[in-house]
């Protein structure tokens, strides 16, 4: 006990000592990579953290399989700038706090060259923020509430889908409001999940819809915890609308999806946020019978024709034998964006230069080409999905279309 | 009047499975006094064993018991002796390490073996409901809770009417006064968690078809099931099914006449109020703290 306790002034000698020994090291560390773009034998480590477990692990793994396929690709067309890409992956557990952790290790720790983002708005929103504060240049694949954006930064973030959360419903929206006037929706429930990027897309919904007269007659947002939807469903259902909305992330999506049919309740338009965008992970849970003329927003289909998509697709079920799902192909695209970025600078050292880039071009991916405002948001339209004939089709815009025809009021409902 | 009656309908039903996911947890405690973090990630790893029951070979989710039920026993007899009995004495804190670290470790492999995909079973009732004159009654709902109230009796009836199940109680009630009268209490402590374990078992198999699951969801339940034995009294069997009930009660009332914001914090607003009057829960003994240990 006593050498715990006593002796404070030669515990403060060893400490000073111990301190000076630490600093001297970082010092030669830092000396010794003076500079950052490295030789082409050095490979080009791009560092980021996803869910790949916890609440969000289901996006998080899907994101891991399409950052994993476009460093393979870069690398057999020969790396960046001539150095191959090594991935550098933390797992942040879902957890917010562990996020920011995970980027400034990866940056202070790790010295990674460049970052990729995480999944879900919520883990981007403080992850985006300890890259700003390092000066890293930083692209995610999700994270499109619109908060994010707001925030006056640098080096980001770019978001590489075609809208913000606000914009998601846009086109059907659209399609709704131009329904003929005996189709058109005079009711809506609205039920959503209470997320930073479900809320927004319903928000939007919600003030189109009641601007154009559309009744509202059940608005409630849920917890993240929520695991039963039966009474919420069964309240829907006393309400009957026309239409129903729910901005809903995963296991919440399929939980509303199953309660609605349990409670016998079918709308005859019915909008579903992220859920039904998970192909048959969807259809296995609600069962393919259940998932006629659902509607969703989604950025990617394995059938479109974009430069690149056929390839990204091919790869990716030789390698993981199965079709990528849409986190994936987002994953890709942000790799394709970064890459753009660094090939049209030239460098990495300056990575303010490569956000200005990415201001100022537009970059060809499987999504599309994207473009962005000043503050990250993309400028563009969302895809419209609905599942027709157990297969997810787009329906809109016209030109992105995967099938003919749009169903406007679910056979079940009839 | 009708909202209410449904209401109510729906609530008894939730808290009925939820005194089942929450009994072995209690059990445990009671005995053990051991907090098993990882009661959460086992009951997710039962559901992927009915899953996988229900999607290979067609078995029923429901009928998978069963087997999940002795898989887990078998599961839960192991982890005491290679992991929990050794730590018996340690600090309560130690076994709240232990098992979170179990929980991450199942979360782990059921990552590798199932993957992080969604998972629901869909039995050919999974979707229908009785209709009772306009009072809907959710059919997999009803048969998880009838099921529930089997095992909870069987449980009942095991530890109240066979010998083992009252070296339990004893064990429970005072451990050393159950070793001087000859209980081996290293015996019946494994025997406990491995009972624990099988009503995880059982209410792993009514996840599956009730409740969409993947490896992470177990944050989710664990937290949902300590507040019922909370709520209930740390170790009280009664009270795990009397904080069940209020806690779906609580949950489903919320969703109706409140707001569904509110539904999660409601209960806990509950349980604030009701550790405020009893701290030891509904039903826990309060013991003076010189004879407790």
């Amino acid at each position: 006990m006593r050498g715990s306790k006593g002796h404070p002034g030669r515990s403060r000698l060893w400490f000073a000592a111990l301190a000076l020994a630490a600093t001297a090291l970082i010092a030669a560390g830092c000396g010794g990579d003076d500079d950052d773009s490295g030789d082409s034998s050095e490979p080009m480590t791009v560092g980021l953290s996803l869910p790949l477990t916890g609440e969000f692990s289901q996006p998080g793994k899907a994101a891991k399989q399409g950052y994993e396929v476009w460093a393979e690709t870069v690398n057999e067309e020969g790396g960046l700038l001539g150095r191959q890409v090594e991935l550098e992956i933390k797992d942040d557990g879902s957890d917010q706090n562990t996020v920011v952790a995970d980027y400034n290790a990866l940056i202070q720790k790790d010295d990674v060259d460049l970052l990729l983002g995480t999944f879900s708005s919520l883990l981007n929103l403080p992850a985006s923020a300890a890259a700003e504060r390092n000066r890293m240049l930083y692209v995610e694949p999700a994270g499109g509430a619109p908060e994010i954006f707001e925030r006056d930064f640098q080096y980001g973030p770019f978001f590489t889908q075609q809208a913000t959360a606000d914009h998601q419903g846009d086109l059907f929206a659209e399609w709704v409001l131009a329904l003929p006037a005996n189709e058109r929706p005079k009711t809506v429930a609205y039920a959503v999940l209470d997320d930073p990027f479900t809320v927004p897309v319903v928000d939007a919904l919600r003030a189109t819809f009641d601007e154009a007269g559309i009744e509202n007659v059940y608005d409630e947002t849920y917890p993240v915890s929520t695991s039963n939807f039966d009474s919420i469903a069964n309240s829907i259902k006393s309400e009957n609308p026309d239409m129903v909305i729910n901005g809903s992330q995963f296991e919440d999506g399929i939980g509303f999806r199953r309660s609605l049919t349990k409670v016998g309740f079918e709308p005859k338009i019915f909008f579903q946020t992220n859920a039904p965008s998970f192909g048959e992970q969807y259809s296995d849970g609600v069962g393919v019978e259940n998932t006629e003329g659902t509607f969703f927003a989604i950025s990617h289909t394995p059938d479109a024709d974009t430069p690149g998509n056929a390839e990204f697709v091919d790869k990716f079920e030789q390698k993981f034998g199965e079709p990528p799902a849409e986190d994936a192909a987002d994953a890709y695209a942000a790799g394709q964006v970064l890459q753009a970025a660094v090939e049209g600078v030239g460098s990495i050292d300056d990575q303010l230069a490569l956000a200005d880039w990415l201001r100022e071009n537009s970059v060809e991916t499987i999504l599309g080409p994207l473009e962005w405002e000043d503050t990250g948001a993309p400028i563009g339209e969302f895809l419209i999905g609905q599942w027709q004939n157990g297969t997810a089709e787009i329906v809109l815009p016209e030109d992105a279309a995967t099938s003919d025809e749009i169903i406007a009021v679910r056979p079940q409902a009839e | 009047m009708t909202e209410f009656i449904q209401a109510t309908a729906f609530g008894l039903l939730i808290g009925g499975v939820y005194a089942l996911f929450a009994s072995g947890l209690t059990l445990i405690f009671g005995v053990m006094k051991v907090i098993n973090i990882a009661h959460g990630a086992l009951l997710i790893l039962a559901a992927f064993l009915a899953f996988t029951l229900w999607d290979q070979f067609g078995l029923d989710p429901l009928a998978s018991i069963v087997i999940t039920a002795p898989a887990m026993f078998v599961l839960g007899w192991a982890l005491y002796v290679t992991a929990i009995g050794p730590l018996r004495s340690a600090p309560l804190s130690s076994t709240v390490l232990l098992t979170f670290g179990l929980a991450l470790v199942f979360e782990a492999v059921m990552g590798l073996i199932w993957g992080n995909n969604s998972r629901a079973a869909r039995p050919s009732y999974f979707d229908q409901s009785f209709d009772l004159s306009g009072i809907i009654l959710p059919k997999a709902q009803v048969y998880a809770a009838i099921v529930a109230v089997l095992v909870l009796a069987l449980l009942w009836l095991f530890l109240n009417r066979t010998w083992t199940g009252r070296a339990i109680r004893a064990a429970s009630a005072n451990m050393q006064g159950a070793a001087l009268v000859g209980v081996n209490i290293a015996r019946v402590s494994a025997l406990t968690f491995a009972v624990g374990l099988a009503t995880v078992g059982a209410a792993g198999s009514m996840v599956s078809v009730l409740y969409p699951f993947l490896p992470g969801s177990h944050y989710i339940w664990i937290a949902r099931v300590l507040s019922i034995i909370v709520l209930g009294g740390l170790g009280s069997l009664q009270g795990a099914v009397l904080g069940a009930m209020l806690l779906g009660l609580a949950e489903v009332y919320t969703q109706t006449y409140i707001s569904t914001e509110w539904a999660t914090a409601v209960p806990y607003v509950l349980i604030f109020v009701v550790l405020f009057f009893r701290p030891q829960g509904l039903m826990g003994t309060r013991l003076r703290e010189d004879v407790a240990v």
